[in-house]
């Protein structure tokens, strides 16, 4: 490593929840508090995922897979069902789609919310954070109901869902969200035109769009970068084509501040797509039988599958040998991309006191980045 | 996705004939459905096709993974490309032998090749030529075979490791111990 | 728009109820469709593992609670399960076969003893019906319909005498086998207890010859079990708790017919010893004892008063149901191994007992149930009355046999159904079965009723013929009969069958069947010796020691003589059994 001169402090963000949902640390080297540079380190949530999915029956993987991700962990099993779809040609049944797709979104309303809850936090608007954790609940409550899980739903299933909505769920869903909707005019006065914040983001950690493309940024984080790329337009899984919906872009400066907003005028959209997929839902089976899930076989091949997550692109490379168990399983997780070399471009410069608010404004997950 | 496989895939056809014309025969491209190139390309022709497919505007690296094929004795590496105007993956896909046998790096290529080379190195071993770091990344002090080799034992080195005979009969008289933690008499 | 504002924004939640926080503390009501604490309800459990197979965290084992009896097709495990490891995703839930597991809306455990977290489910954290994750037949994981066996159509197949099934085909034998989840249950209710989930699974390999590989080990006749056996095992299946039981005798015909030449997979044994065995009748019981015994390289020879090899397989069971194509290519394996038969020679008469006992090292009894009972009524002595066995076998030999059009048969089991449809092939128009009990009550399989409705037998349960009438020539008219009706006594097992003598009706019948059971036929045994054997009380079945060696040194014997069952299957497992005990007897190291 070369040998950095010039420095008057050497220290590490982290390990301890620097500002990203999940444990890693940076090195970091500063001149007074301005940051000359910054190496991730990880490792301190190394779990070997991708080896344990190689060890284990396809259907076994469901409860174990989605532990990649807490705030948004039914990606991970949607992807892996999907995967298995791919390869095996399954056809999901309507109603399970419809289910996939209000699970996915309430999903990721809930994982907005603890992200302005976060990055609240990040600069001392503590208000913030207590009542997104508080209207997260509700989702929560929903999942529980749907689910029987609370924050881990283990709901999926190959070809479908394990169970079908209760009674009276959609209506509590169309309730909850209206609850939600009605409460970002809340978090517009508390957090979003607050001048706190915008003073604090605006023009702060700038990932513009050359750099955005150069560091395969993807998801909200992209379009804040004023590149109007989403997985769910571009290449639509699932029945995403079915629901009208647009993607917010009115920014473009790619700082925290747009980061920020891009999510804010995407949590409505998410919930416009929730009152349709509500709406349209038709009638039907929600699954289909595997008959053994001992004997369950996935034809040989590889797949590569991609959703869009609340981070951005999240891709699950499937590689099956015919057998049992996958042959291998690699874990495309966006903050691989967001939260390793784009840090170490971006924070060069920056405030020791704004670093935080920046990585999380880029919504690193280092569950993501190391599986 | 069936549906998708009789839609148009104009771009899809284009990518797959420049690639082919460009590279020849050695070069076999696959469309495997909307949106997915399948490149296999031997060793040599890899980082031409990859600095190829990024003068194309492929700006994305989305990944690069490795698949041990034992029985072969070679590893997959599977590099994976997105161009935003195309609206295309393209996987390319090189062998190399499991031992003794490195890779050119392509961080000159794609700059964010470089931590996944560094997970590449550190989870199979694969040497990555040129590459200026590649240390240790996520395991610490890691001396033994690359654990997701898929001939690493990851039974044997839990034993051997937490110094346990059989995993599961351990596990279990171990908890018969009377617990003294928080609350407890004992 | 001043900082203030919102303040005051804010100031409105002070008084709200907080979603989250509840001081002082409140018991959260959860969800119905919660994912709590393990509830197993052990009237349903058997123990299949199941649960323990599908735990991704290997949170649960299986362990021997030694107060529990197994029944039959259960074991007395039962799941542990360890709070420590476990994930709560509920998919031992939807695996278990039975549905006894669930996990209910209790979440909460509290103790400073670690210990209390592992524990083995009973119905104490029940959260009562319809709470909690369950599963039933619909959500499981598991389909609990089987691929039903194609069939001829039941007005086709009723006019000859060729096979009523169609066979599965490869897809279906295997869509079928994908069902097998290995738990092993099966075995148990084999008699011979084959290797069932062994060689399910190599049938969904599409390894035919490995299926009759394992097949082999303790069945020498797999295709014709895979076609006519009493399927025990399909009782003992897991799935036969809640659905359809897997296909087992079918799917091992189909495996074994899959399978032209057996000798590639078996082979054919080389080995002598020089020591020989008689086996008296070619049934199952002496063609399986013959099989394994030339396996270890003891000569055998087999007697058979008939023609043909077979036994009651040949001569009891008809060819729609079992094809003679079938019989051959099987009992030509077992000759093929270098077994010997002496048709048409009967001990007792052209050869004795005593011969036999004196040249031979071991001698064989697998004699079956060869005649007919009757029923002692008036006007059964004449022409156009037929006892069962007497007619199937007949109609099996080719012989020619007249019936009349409207035939009546009496009796409710296996064999009574054969003679029905032998009746229906056979030319009659009006075929009547008359059982004095419920339908219910028929000890004939469900399958075998089912085929002979379909094919238009009328079922006369609860009648009781008394009387057949003849006309001056000697021809059948009519057969009285009175109903009957079922009167519980205490301490009885089943309702016992009383007639109503006082109401006496009539059927139009010209031809009557009676099948209302068989005896052995024990004449070819000496006074001397027959007097040497023990018998059980009603002197129908012999009693033999564990390796079916009866009270006379070096005399064995097997099948319907012995065991109460009476079925091929049971026979062959006596067989088996037997081979092993003469192997032993002759004191030959395998």
């Amino acid at each position: 490593m070369a040998k950095i001169r010039d420095f008057d402090y050497e220290y590490f963000i982290g390990p301890q929840h620097p500002g990203a949902t999940g444990n890693m640390s940076y090195h970091v080297w500063a001149e007074g508090d301005t940051i000359i540079k910054i190496e991730p380190n990880l490792g301190y949530l190394h779990r070997g995922f991708e080896k344990l999915t190689e060890l284990r029956h396809w259907i076994k993987n469901f409860p174990l897979i989605l532990r990649i991700c807490v705030p948004e962990p039914d990606i991970n099993e949607v992807l892996y069902a999907m995967a298995i779809e791919e390869l095996n040609e399954i056809d999901v049944p309507e109603r399970a789609q419809y289910i996939r797709i209000i699970v996915l979104e309430l999903a990721r309303l809930s994982a907005y919310l603890l992200y302005f809850g976060g990055v609240a936090g990040t600069i001392g608007l503590y208000t913030v954070p207590q009542w997104t954790i508080g209207d997260r609940d509700y989702i929560l409550d929903l999942f529980e109901e749907l689910t029987g899980g609370r924050v881990y739903h283990i709901y999926q299933t190959i070809g479908g869902v394990r169970r079908d909505i209760p009674e009276g769920f959609k209506e509590r869903v169309l309730k909850t969200v209206d609850y939600l909707e009605k409460r970002l005019k809340d978090y517009d006065n508390l957090f979003f035109q607050h001048p706190i914040f915008e003073k604090r983001a605006k023009g702060i950690g700038i990932v513009d769009k050359d750099a955005a493309l150069r560091f395969s940024v993807t998801g909200p984080n992209l379009r804040a970068a004023g590149v109007n790329y989403d997985v769910r337009k571009k290449e639509p899984y699932l029945i995403y084509d079915r629901f009208q919906f647009d993607v917010p872009d009115m920014y473009k400066d790619g700082d925290t501040y747009s980061r920020v907003m891009q999510r804010r005028y995407e949590f409505e959209e998410s919930i416009k797509i929730i009152r349709q997929a509500a709406a349209d839902m038709p009638e039907g089976p929600v699954n289909i039988k595997i008959r053994n899930p001992f004997e369950y076989r996935v034809k040989e091949g590889s797949v590569y599958v991609k959703l869009e997550s609340s981070k951005g692109e999240y891709g699950f490379y499937v590689v099956s040998d015919g057998g049992v168990k996958p042959y291998r399983l690699h874990v495309r997780g966006p903050s691989f991309s967001h939260g390793l070399q784009l840090v170490r471009h971006i924070a060069k410069g920056t405030n020791i006191a704004d670093i935080s608010m920046i990585l999380f404004s880029l919504d690193v997950c280092p569950p993501d980045a190391e599986r | 996705m069936l549906k998708n496989g009789v839609l148009k895939m104009k771009n899809e056809e284009q990518i797959k004939k420049d690639i082919e014309t460009t590279f020849g025969e050695l070069v076999k491209v696959h469309i495997k459905r909307r949106h997915r190139i399948k490149v296999d390309a031997p060793k040599n022709m890899t980082l031409p096709i990859l600095a190829y497919l990024k003068q194309r505007g492929f700006h994305q690296f989305t990944l690069l993974t490795c698949v041990d094929w034992i029985k072969k004795g070679m590893f997959e590496l599977v590099y994976n490309l997105y161009s935003l105007d195309y609206n295309v993956h393209v996987l390319v896909s090189t062998h190399i032998n499991r031992e003794n046998e490195s890779m050119p790096t392509a961080i000159n290529i794609y700059e964010m090749a470089f931590d996944y080379e560094r997970e590449i190195h550190e989870m199979f071993g694969v040497e990555f030529e040129g590459h200026p770091r590649l240390g240790e990344f996520l395991l610490e002090d890691w001396k033994g075979m690359p654990p997701m080799r898929k001939d690493f034992d990851t039974r044997a080195y839990v034993e051997e490791k937490f110094n346990v005979k059989d995993l599961t009969k351990e596990l279990f008289t171990r908890k018969e111990q009377p617990y003294r933690g928080p609350g407890s008499n004992g | 728009m001043g900082l203030n504002l919102k303040f005051f924004d804010a100031l409105k939640f002070l008084v709200r109820k907080p979603h989250t926080v509840r001081v002082p503390y409140e018991k959260k009501e959860v969800a119905k469709r919660y994912r709590g604490i393990h509830v197993n309800d052990w009237s349903k459990c058997i123990g299949c593992g199941n649960c323990a197979k599908i735990c991704t965290c290997q949170a649960i084992e299986m362990v021997e609670i030694p107060t529990l009896e197994p029944k039959m097709g259960q074991t007395n495990l039962r799941p542990q399960v360890d709070y420590g490891r476990c994930s709560f995703c509920g998919q031992c839930v939807d695996v278990c076969p039975t549905g006894s597991l669930k996990l209910s809306t209790e979440y909460e455990i509290i103790s400073s003893d670690v210990k209390d977290f592992k524990f083995i489910p009973n119905l104490n954290h029940d959260s009562g019906p319809g709470t909690g994750w369950e599963s039933d037949t619909e959500t499981s994981f598991l389909d609990f319909n089987r691929v039903e066996m194609p069939e001829r159509d039941p007005a086709e197949r009723k006019k000859d005498f060729e096979w009523v099934l169609e066979g599965f085909s490869e897809e279906e034998a295997i869509f079928e086998a994908t069902r097998c989840l290995g738990c092993a249950l099966c075995v148990q209710g084999c008699p011979t207890g084959m290797y069932i989930p062994e060689y399910i699974n190599a049938i969904f390999h599409k390894n035919y010859e490995k299926s009759v590989d394992w097949m082999f080990v303790n069945n020498p006749l797999p295709e014709i079990c895979g076609t006519v056996c009493t399927h025990r095992c399909e009782e003992a299946c897991v799935y036969h708790n809640r659905g359809q039981a897997i296909q087992i005798r079918y799917l091992k015909g189909f495996a074994a017919g899959k399978v032209p030449d057996y000798e590639k997979v078996v082979g054919i044994s080389k080995k002598r010893t020089g020591k020989k065995v008689a086996l008296i009748g070619a049934g199952p019981a002496s063609l399986s004892c013959a099989f394994y015994l030339r396996r270890e390289g003891i000569d055998a020879v087999i007697y058979e008063a008939q023609e043909a090899p077979g036994g009651m397989l040949k001569l009891g069971i008809p060819r729609y149901r079992l094809p003679q194509s079938i019989l051959d290519k099987e009992i030509d394996f077992i000759k093929k191994q270098g077994v010997v038969f002496k048709f048409g020679t009967r001990v007792g008469k052209d050869i004795t007992f005593e011969k036999l006992h004196e040249e031979y090292d071991a001698v064989f009894i697998g004699t079956g149930y060869h005649i007919g009972m009757t029923m002692g009524i008036p006007g059964e002595e004449g022409k156009d009355v037929f006892d069962a066995a007497t007619l199937l076998k007949d109609v099996s030999l080719g012989k020619e046999v007249k019936i009349g059009k409207k035939v009546l048969v009496i009796g409710g089991g296996d064999v009574a159904m054969d003679a029905t449809r032998t009746a229906l092939r056979l030319g009659a128009e009006v075929v009547i079965l008359s059982y004095r009990r419920r339908y219910v009550d028929m000890p004939a399989s469900d399958e075998e009723k089912h085929e002979a409705e379909a094919e238009g037998v009328q079922f006369l349960t609860q009648t009781l013929p008394t009387e057949i009438v003849r006309d001056k020539s000697g021809n059948i008219v009519k057969v009285k009969y009175v109903e009957t009706e079922m009167v519980y006594e205490e301490g009885a097992k089943r309702p016992k069958p009383v007639p109503k003598m006082d109401d006496v009706k009539e059927w139009d019948i010209d031809t009557v069947i009676m099948a209302i059971g068989q005896k052995p036929d024990w004449s070819y045994l000496p006074e001397k010796w027959r007097k040497m054997l023990k018998f059980d009380k009603r002197m129908k079945n012999i009693i033999v020691n564990d390796d079916m060696m009866t009270d006379i040194e070096g005399v064995f014997a097997g099948g319907d003589v012995v065991n109460p069952r009476k079925d091929a299957i049971s026979a062959i497992a006596d067989g088996r059994k037997a081979a092993l005990g003469i192997i032993k007897y002759l004191g030959i190291k395998r």
